[in-house]
């Protein structure tokens, strides 16, 4: 029963990533209907920003934590300024082309440095000793890391129910003529959107540069499985990416703790969350709290 | 035609038969046959060595690839991000048949063009399987169902004993006529049964394109809606698209198996499904001249940045990881660079061209 508890555990701790990921990705699909595939390079962009500042410039790590969000915050506001902007108005397929291209040049530019090849691994800033509770151990990264999560995301939740800037996003969402006839820059809030999701997006990579080591490919992988998270939450929906994120993250400790090493199987965790994608997409496509605008065509 | 269309001033068709000839002059169609030629024959005369040729080869597999996403997302307007992996099935077609048969099974080595066929079916099958959330669904989801598609088949190939894991399976050297093809002239023979199937598939796609069954893929990208009210089921032709494009990769697998004489799963990763789309892209989605334009200036591309990447790290010392990183860095900017800027490819060029000429002295 505790090797049960355990997966809980480890299941919400990914989970919990997975949902703060997802977060940034539904920001910009929510404001500008554009489907960010370049969205993993952010997260590694921030974790290696944060990495370079704490142990290559000695700053603090909940220093360089809050600088490497504040620089990923201009560089996704910039990439949506350079590239995204002047597509407003084309054809959606070729938007999300664009996001595809920029995902290739982000990887060729995190190649140029030592994190394409290299693996490399926070200094421990916390205590080692894993805290246990009957059975259960959750270790201090981890737990720190969940902390972060859960109060960038009431954050969020703040920011987008009562700031004005927050609501007057909401708006765009909502309706974008409407915004616009009430005074709301709509270019601007595509901006603002893509910056947010930067924000969150080396938050995420930070927590989880601590949690598993920086290893590109790894954290690449997080990128692409915010996919079947943010289609099971629905797309268009922050509740749904929280509450998708931790479904997906215990599916994923479920699988791989339950079903590899049997039946010859093996890395069943990598591969679940697209196989929920697909069972979703055939029988439920709007998710569980998406809205129902899908037509049949 | 009756007059000179090369004086014309104009296109004056006079019924939608004219309009839909693939060759308007008998000069076009004499040109396109003497180059169809010119392709077949120019290795009696210039010798290419194997490296060369391998890259030649490889140009026409990627030909053969592209005019299958061309037509799923040029003509049907689904995009698909897991185009590698459709490559990947037909190349394990062929794969799974050496590993049961043993590699030098005479399935293998004589009824080859028969496998090939087999494996574009099996592409066609997966397609449509990938392609069956298009019933309920557009666009948007469809290319991450196919991105889904492209990361379960690298789990499978990655995990399952009976794919080797993702190494190499080796595929036997085939026969013909003159006997089992030997080393030296394994890359020439390949050009040319490539050559003919990448002919023999361009004239497919482009008389499929004049017919209703290609036409309604069109129809159904530029209003869904209307295809609706004219008696198409928009559905069925997105599945039915899928399963066009998997044949043709399908294939174009098959294809890359036995030039290679073995499978790896390294060959159609996430990364490779990108090339394939900006192979599309800037050849210029949704024309067939940009199918053919695409992967030879992308591989060209390739080339001088695979050599860029050498001379680099010969004379640079910090230059450890260039050649990794240049090849996506410049794939990722062509993409963008031709979406923002010339978002019709390098078809259009040739269009423009054309059209020169046809107006010369007049000015375009």
């Amino acid at each position: 029963m505790s090797y049960f508890f355990q997966l809980v555990v480890s299941g919400v701790v990914v989970g919990s990533i997975y949902a703060l990921s997802a977060l940034g990705f539904v920001l910009i699909y929510k404001s500008s209907r554009v489907l960010n595939i370049a969205h993993g390079q952010f997260i590694a962009a921030g974790a290696f920003i944060t990495y370079a500042l704490t142990v290559w410039a000695g700053i603090p790590i909940y220093v360089s934590f809050i600088i490497s969000m504040v620089l990923t915050f201009f560089l996704a506001m910039s990439v949506e300024r350079v590239f995204l902007r002047r597509l407003i108005g084309e054809p959606i397929i070729s938007v999300i082309m664009v996001t595809i291209g920029l995902m290739s040049i982000l990887d060729g530019l995190i190649y140029l440095t030592p994190f394409g090849s290299e693996n490399f691994s926070f200094p421990a800033f916390l205590p080692t000793t894993p805290i246990a509770v009957a059975g259960v151990s959750i270790s201090w990264t981890q737990m720190v890391g969940v902390v972060t999560t859960f109060a960038l995301i009431a954050g969020f939740t703040w920011f987008f129910k009562k700031s004005t800037v927050g609501i007057s996003m909401r708006a765009v969402s909502d309706d974008q003529l409407a915004a616009m006839s009430i005074g709301i820059s709509v270019p601007r809030v595509f901006g603002l959107a893509w910056a947010m999701a930067g924000l969150s997006a080396a938050a995420a990579g930070a927590i989880i540069g601590n949690i598993t080591g920086l290893n590109f490919d790894t954290l690449h992988a997080f990128g692409i499985v915010v996919f079947p998270v943010v289609i099971l939450g629905g797309l268009d929906s922050i509740l749904g990416a929280v509450v998708a994120g931790i479904i997906m993250g215990l599916i994923q400790q479920f699988a791989s703790g339950y079903l590899d090493g049997h039946w010859g199987l093996n890395g069943t965790g990598e591969v679940m969350p697209y196989i929920v994608l697909l069972v979703i997409l055939l029988f439920k496509p709007h998710g569980l709290f998406g809205i129902h605008e899908i037509e049949r065509v | 035609m009756s007059s000179n269309r090369w004086l014309a001033t104009g296109n004056y068709f006079t019924s939608y038969q004219q309009e839909q000839r693939i060759f308007f002059t008998s000069l076009d169609r004499t040109a396109m046959l003497l180059f169809i030629f010119g392709l077949f024959i120019w290795p009696f005369f210039i010798h290419a060595g194997n490296k060369h040729m391998l890259i030649i080869d490889n140009i026409l597999v990627a030909v053969i690839a592209v005019m299958g996403l061309n037509l799923v997302t040029g003509f049907a307007g689904l995009i698909s991000i897991g185009h590698a992996a459709f490559v990947g099935i037909g190349a394990y077609t062929i794969a799974s048949f050496a590993r049961v048969l043993g590699d030098s099974h005479v399935l293998l080595t004589h009824a080859w063009p028969l496998m090939i066929l087999l494996a574009g079916g099996m592409g066609a099958i997966f397609g449509a399987i990938v392609g069956l959330p298009a019933l309920r669904l557009k666009h948007l989801y469809l290319a991450i169902a196919t991105l889904s598609f492209q990361m379960i088949f690298q789990w499978v190939i990655n995990f399952m004993d009976f794919f080797n894991q993702g190494q190499t399976i080796s595929v036997g050297r085939v026969a013909w006529i003159t006997g089992q093809v030997t080393r030296k002239e394994h890359y020439l023979f390949w050009y040319y049964a490539i050559l003919v199937v990448a002919v023999l598939l361009g004239f497919a796609v482009r008389n499929l394109l004049r017919t209703r069954y290609g036409r309604c893929l069109v129809a159904v990208r530029d209003n869904d809606r209307a295809a609706d009210a004219m008696g198409m089921h928009p559905g069925f032709t997105k599945v039915y698209a899928f399963a066009l494009a998997g044949f043709l990769a399908g294939v174009a697998g098959a294809l890359h198996a036995f030039l290679y004489r073995g499978v790896g799963v390294e060959s159609f990763t996430l990364h490779h499904s990108i090339s394939y789309l900006a192979m599309a892209i800037v050849g210029g989605l949704g024309t067939l001249p940009g199918s053919f334009l695409g992967p030879l200036a992308i591989k060209v591309l390739e080339m001088q940045v695979e050599q860029l990447s050498e001379w680099a790290s010969a004379h640079l010392t910090f230059a450890a990881n260039l050649a990794t990183a240049l090849k996506p860095l410049s794939f990722g900017l062509v993409i963008v660079l031709f979406l923002m800027f010339e978002p019709r490819g390098i078809a259009n060029w040739w269009r423009i061209v054309r059209s020169y000429v046809k107006l010369w002295p007049f000015r375009y």
